[in-house]
């Protein structure tokens, strides 16, 4: 090496200097990272760490023909923060608030107050507070966002959240229940499903730069969100609308107080419809008062009447006690001795001058029939044939606050029991019962538990769960089945009670009732007590087609619709006998089912091959 | 040690020095230049997660409008408005059940049609005589 390439003093004060560099970088270094760490490893985790929250989609309510019944979808709240709007921004104003539909004046208003009183409780200065932030809509859709963020209004910004929505309003309203806007699901599937639709929110841990956009190189951990499951129910949305249709008829003809329409396949015990009046829009749930988002169908009960009769008989015939011909009963009898002592026979609504059998005691309608029948079973037994019907007990229909109803055992019976009860008084049920009740005889013998959901399927569309018809237990045999439904039908043919149900070249099986409703009456004592109306009545229709191979189910209960039904009563025969039959003939249409073939001869022969 | 060896030394030393330093700020820019690189794709893939989850939320949107149009209710009314005139048939007058199998049916008509036609094509003729 030359001599020359540097001086020794060059040299040094180089090398000083260099060494003096990396011995101010090393110091520099020892502070950030050893002496000022825990102080400056604070200070960067409040202000650089961010956990994100990845909020999960909820998953979809379909119906049984993957019809979205309800779905989640983004909406944006809108917000302004009046302290940074521009004066240049004034004449975008009117397209904002025609963007947000708001009045220009309101609009306006939120613009221009800046300030707000303290809102603490225990502030009691008359200081005003700047207001940052002043929500102007929370319903925006996506595009109208867009446009929004178009118009570059300084100042005016949103917010994203998920939002529940039930393309079709009021449709299936109670089954479906709703997500209050709080996130909550607060009835029907929405929370009774809520465990498969909510799905499972995610978080990310990253840090954030200075204007608050995440740095996503520091993302240090990441749980990704999972979507929920979609909810497949049973439910078809066109029969759902042709009952709500008809339910809407029945509303505007009779003006009732309430009614109710269910229709089920009785074979799997699948709920194909179900529908209540009064009934509410679900995207407008807050509005709905608490009678009208109320499932009558499972939460309410009324006395079933003529209807119940099926148990007696049912019953009667399982046990080999009678066969639809004979015996005879004198049906003209007011009273009847029955384990010794003499009992009050009910009322009839006609004279029945010569004696009844079996099959006339249900085509007509008999209420002292239907009491001998009971009676010639006894207590105990005609009480366990009510609850093998599933009186009593829960259905086990999962939403809508179901309750049991209301039977007493024969031990708190008093001398009347057995003379009413058979008749579906003194004996309070739910029109899910009574519906899986019928669904015994047209089912050939089976109890089916009422099912709402038939799969569960996850974000992907593949299928998670799938639910068959479940039978709770039997409660007749098929022989007997067989034979009630072929009695039935003649109840629901020309001279039976609900000929008005009666569908032309098609086997309609069915029973009416025509229930009193208990009402409060001042007696002789000032005691207020209940007694039955003459006045204010139930009409129902329960039955099932085609007699001989059962296809659908369909019950119509009608409450207090005798002010607007002829003569001032409401009958079953009357007021939901046709309801059924108009069902009845849409869905023969969309569910192309068939008419059995010789019906005179098919019905009598029902044991060879049924279904 | 003479004055020419200390100064090769000292240069040498300012060489490593120098080599050093060149090699540590390569690997110091290099270091840069991959967190950079990482910046950058994790941004790329941030902007990619949020254009996909704006495309989900405008997906999520027309799934709504398009059930909020398949409405029985909404089909009705479309029905009415655009004068389709669409209806159910009617059971009773406009839908025939035909209980027996259709192919034979068809097969026994088609049948009869043949041999109808054969009947007035192919005439058989039968002279009687003129034998030889």
């Amino acid at each position: 090496m030359s001599k020359g390439f540097a001086s020794n003093y060059r040299i040094v004060v180089l090398a000083v200097g260099i060494f003096l560099c990396f011995g101010g970088v090393g110091v520099r270094l020892l502070f950030l990272h050893v002496i000022d760490r825990d102080q400056l490893v604070r200070y960067i985790d409040k202000a650089r760490r961010q956990v994100t929250e990845e909020r999960a989609r909820r998953g979809d309510i379909l119906d049984s023909r993957g019809n979205v019944l309800a779905t989640s979808h983004t909406l944006v709240v809108v917000g302004v923060d009046p302290l940074v709007l521009r004066k240049e921004d004034e004449s975008k104003w009117p397209e904002l608030a025609s963007l947000l539909e708001l009045p220009l004046a309101e609009l306006k208003k939120v613009f221009q107050t800046k300030t707000r009183p303290s809102q603490a409780e225990d502030d009691t200065s008359e200081e005003m507070h700047d207001i940052r932030w002043a929500k102007l809509s929370e319903n925006v859709t996506e595009k109208a966002y867009e446009k929004i963020t178009a118009l570059g209004v300084k100042g005016v910004y949103g917010e994203r959240t998920y939002r529940r929505a039930y393309p079709h309003n009021q449709l299936a309203a109670h089954v479906i229940g709703f997500v209050n806007k709080g996130g909550t699901p607060a009835a029907g599937i929405e929370s009774f499903a809520d465990f498969y639709l909510r799905g499972q929110d995610g978080w990310r841990e990253s840090e954030k730069d200075g204007r608050q956009r995440e740095m996503a190189q520091f993302r240090t951990r990441e749980v990704p969100a999972t979507d929920g499951f979609s909810v497949g129910l049973s439910i078809d949305s066109a029969i759902q609308h042709i009952v709500e249709k008809e339910l809407d008829a029945i509303a505007k003809k009779f003006q009732p107080v309430k009614a109710t329409i269910i229709v089920s396949d009785p074979n799997t015990g699948f709920i194909l419809a179900l529908a209540n009046y009064p009934t509410f829009n679900l995207n407008e749930f807050n509005k709905a008062d608490m009678a009208a988002q109320r499932n009558i169908a499972v939460a309410d009960m009324y006395e079933p009447g003529s209807t119940f009769k099926i148990v007696a008989s049912s019953g009667a015939l399982n046990e080999g006690l009678v066969s639809p011909e004979s015996p005879r009963f004198d049906c003209s009898l007011d009273k009847i001795d029955y384990l010794g002592k003499t009992r009050g026979l009910p009322r009839e609504d006609h004279h029945f001058a010569v004696p009844l059998n079996t099959a006339e005691i249900i085509s007509r309608s008999s209420n002292r029939g239907a009491a001998q029948l009971a009676m010639l079973m006894g207590d105990v037994r005609f009480y366990n044939y009510a609850r093998a019907f599933g009186f009593g007990q829960l259905s086990g229909f999962p939403v809508g606050g179901e309750v049991d109803g209301q039977m007493a055992p024969p031990s708190k019976w008093d001398g009347l029991t057995i003379t009413r009860m058979p008749m579906g008084q003194s004996i309070a049920a739910t029109p899910i019962q009574m519906h899986m009740a019928m669904g015994v005889i047209a089912s050939g013998g089976l109890l089916m538990r009422p099912q709402i959901i038939r799969e569960v399927r996850d974000a992907k569309g593949e299928r998670v769960y799938h639910f068959d018809g479940v039978a709770r237990s039997r409660a007749i045999t098929e022989r007997t089945a067989e034979t009630m439904a072929y009695l039935l039908s003649l109840a629901a043919a020309v001279g039976g009670t609900g000929a008005e149900a009666a569908i032309p070249n098609y086997q309609v099986a069915g029973k009416t009732g025509t229930t009193q409703k208990l009402v409060p009456v001042i007696d002789s004592k000032g005691h207020s007590v209940l007694r039955y109306s003459d006045r204010e009545h139930v009409a129902s229709f329960v039955g099932f087609f085609p007699a001989s191979r059962p296809k659908i189910a369909i019950s119509v209960i009608v409450d207090g619709a005798d002010a607007h039904a002829p003569n001032g009563i409401a009958y079953g025969g009357t007021v939901a006998a046709p309801s059924f039959k108009r069902i009845g003939e849409q869905l023969i249409q969309y569910l192309d089912i068939k008419p059995v073939a010789d019906a005179s001869r098919s019905l009598l022969v029902m044991g060879g091959n049924k279904r | 040690m003479n004055k020419n060896d200390r100064h090769a030394f000292v240069s040498q030393l300012v060489v490593y020095a120098l080599v050093m330093i060149s090699f540590t700020g390569s690997i110091g820019l290099g270091t840069v230049w991959l967190r950079n690189q990482i910046a950058r794709t994790a941004n790329s893939i941030r902007i990619l997660e949020t254009r996909t989850a704006e495309v989900e939320r405008h997906l999520a949107e027309t799934t709504t409008l398009i059930a909020a149009e398949q409405s029985p209710d909404v089909l009705i009314r479309r029905n009415a408005e655009w004068r389709l005139g669409l209806v159910a048939p009617d059971f009773r007058t406009q839908i025939v059940r035909i209980s027996e199998n259709p192919v034979d049916r068809m097969a026994a008509k088609r049948s009869r049609e043949v041999f109808a036609r054969g009947a007035t094509v192919l005439p058989v003729k039968f002279v009687l005589g003129d034998i030889h």
